[in-house]
């Protein structure tokens, strides 16, 4: 039994009040998540990465469609399912210090002083988060150490899965390198699996072994990373391959945003 | 075009001063793309606010020189600046949702450019933008920030100016979009012979976007190499920055 599977899932929204017209953010998505895999979700803005992850986490209920999480995942004072959102910095509580917004997941398991101690600095510097600023407020961080901060909060849920969405955006290349490193070897240590939500696709060829392509709500093409982009079988996938290379003519791209 | 020899820009604190950016100094020729690459927080934009001076005066000081043509940029009237401003060297900025003025309809920005809507329709065509007739009545905040972004540098191509100067212009710009700026960054420069420098930390684009590319750090600007060249550099800090490139991009999981 797969730790997570998703299947038939839809969901649309009211664009106008008045004509109840509708439209479809995911179309009949279907996909499993093995134990301990990470697994990549690619594609374009406004291709539905965003709301899949919160409807896998659920926080949106879908129209149609059925998420199992495997019974032996479940957790009985916490979601199993945590998201690492995109926009981090407006998560984590300004005011508050670090250690703090930490302990208060921690207090949810065990009173026990030693203990929420000793997690509370494992979990930290697990994340590579500096001891020095254990006693800082949100705002007194940068994106960097605020990102960092809200996943040690999200890890001491003790989660089964983890979703990141994003979790590269507006960093530069070697910030981005250690976040991979990091997120690898969370799943290794933890035995964490990870859904990553990027349209960075040579991020996700480093940190995800399976990936799924995801274009208008729809799933594309599913596969084994290196085979799904060194023998990309759609040619949206080929498109975004070419796009993220930056090949594409300006006659490719005219036909794109002409569909 | 420009000739670049900035001694000195410091933040003026109350009774010290903080030296940003030291001994910049680069050529701008005719017909070529420039990259300066720099990670957050390098001082690449301190840097194009300095070469036009920009930078608040009781704020930040800039020592040097800095020639176009034959105006001195550093020391001659904010007329004179304005003018330059206007006319020869443009600017897009990172944050171009918020270069707007959000009480002003696009409408007001393709009448302060004074060109033919049939010359703008062109660009805004090439652009993959909304017909000139739509976005006129459209206002700045209902613009995505990608179309912004594109809008920018279609308002500024339209002053045809002779040097182009972006601030991370593939900063939340989605794939497609790049590739459409790399397009026509090549294009103004092949076919106008005019010039463009570009700030960004996105390797990739500078590699393929530019003619000679230079890594800012600790407010030192490396000479300008060509970008093959770029690649094999013996400095320890560009071999640093290219080495995360090289390994993010060559692993697989």
């Amino acid at each position: 039994m797969p730790l997570l599977k998703v299947e038939n899932i839809s969901y649309s929204v009211e664009v106008k009040e008045e004509t109840k017209k509708q439209f479809d953010i995911l179309k009949n998505v279907s996909f499993e998540v093995e134990t301990g895999e990470i697994i990549g979700i690619a594609g374009e803005s406004g291709g539905g990465k965003s709301t899949l992850a919160k409807v896998i986490a659920g926080l949106i209920k879908p129209d149609t469609g059925k998420i199992t999480l495997s019974s032996d995942a479940k957790r009985k004072k916490s979601s199993p399912i945590q998201i690492l959102f995109q926009n981090h910095g407006e998560v984590l509580n300004p005011f508050r210090r670090i250690s703090n917004v930490v302990d208060e997941v921690l207090v949810i398991n065990k009173i026990d002083k030693q203990y929420i101690e000793n997690q509370r600095e494992s979990i930290l510097s697990s994340v590579g988060f500096p001891k020095e600023l254990y006693n800082r407020r949100g705002f007194q961080l940068s994106g960097g150490e605020q990102q960092r901060a809200t996943l040690a909060r999200l890890l001491a849920t003790n989660p089964v899965l983890l979703i990141l969405d994003e979790p590269f955006s507006a960093q530069d290349v070697e910030s981005q390198l250690n976040l991979v490193k990091l997120f690898k070897k969370l799943n290794k240590e933890f035995q964490l699996t990870m859904i990553c939500i990027s349209h960075d696709l040579n991020i996700l060829r480093n940190l995800a072994k399976r990936i799924i392509i995801l274009k208008d709500g729809e799933v594309v093409e599913s596969g084994v990373t290196n085979e799904v982009f060194n023998n990309p079988k759609k040619d949206y996938t080929k498109f975004l391959l070419s796009a993220e290379a930056l090949n594409l003519t300006y006659e490719e791209l005219q036909a794109s945003s002409n569909q | 075009m420009l000739s670049v020899d900035i001694n000195s820009v410091s933040i003026l604190e109350e009774e010290k001063r903080r030296t940003m950016l030291k001994d910049i100094k680069f050529d701008v020729e005719e017909g070529k793309v420039y990259t300066i690459l720099g990670k957050n927080g390098s001082g690449k934009s301190t840097l194009i606010k300095s070469l036009t001076s920009l930078l608040p005066k009781g704020e930040y000081e800039t020592l040097g020189k800095v020639l176009f043509r034959e105006t001195e940029l550093l020391n001659c009237s904010e007329e004179t600046l304005k003018e330059i401003r206007k006319h020869n060297i443009r600017y897009v900025f990172q944050d171009a949702a918020n270069s707007f003025d959000p009480l002003k309809k696009i409408k007001y920005y393709f009448d302060l450019s004074n060109i033919s809507p049939l010359k703008i329709e062109e660009l805004l065509l090439y652009f993959l933008l909304p017909s000139y007739k739509k976005l006129s009545g459209l206002h700045s905040y209902e613009l995505s920030g990608g179309m912004a972004q594109r809008f920018l540098i279609v308002f500024a191509l339209l002053a045809n100016p002779d040097l182009l100067i972006l601030d991370e212009p593939t900063s939340g710009v989605d794939y497609a979009v790049m590739n459409l700026i790399l397009l026509k960054i090549k294009n103004f420069v092949r076919d106008n012979d005019k010039s463009v420098l570009i700030v960004t930390q996105d390797i990739n684009f500078a590699l393929k976007s530019s003619d000679r590319i230079a890594y800012l750090s600790d407010g030192n600007l490396t000479r300008f190499y060509k970008s093959d060249e770029l690649l094999n550099s013996q400095d320890d800090k560009v071999k640093n920055f290219i080495n995360s490139f090289k390994e993010i991009s060559n692993a697989s999981a």
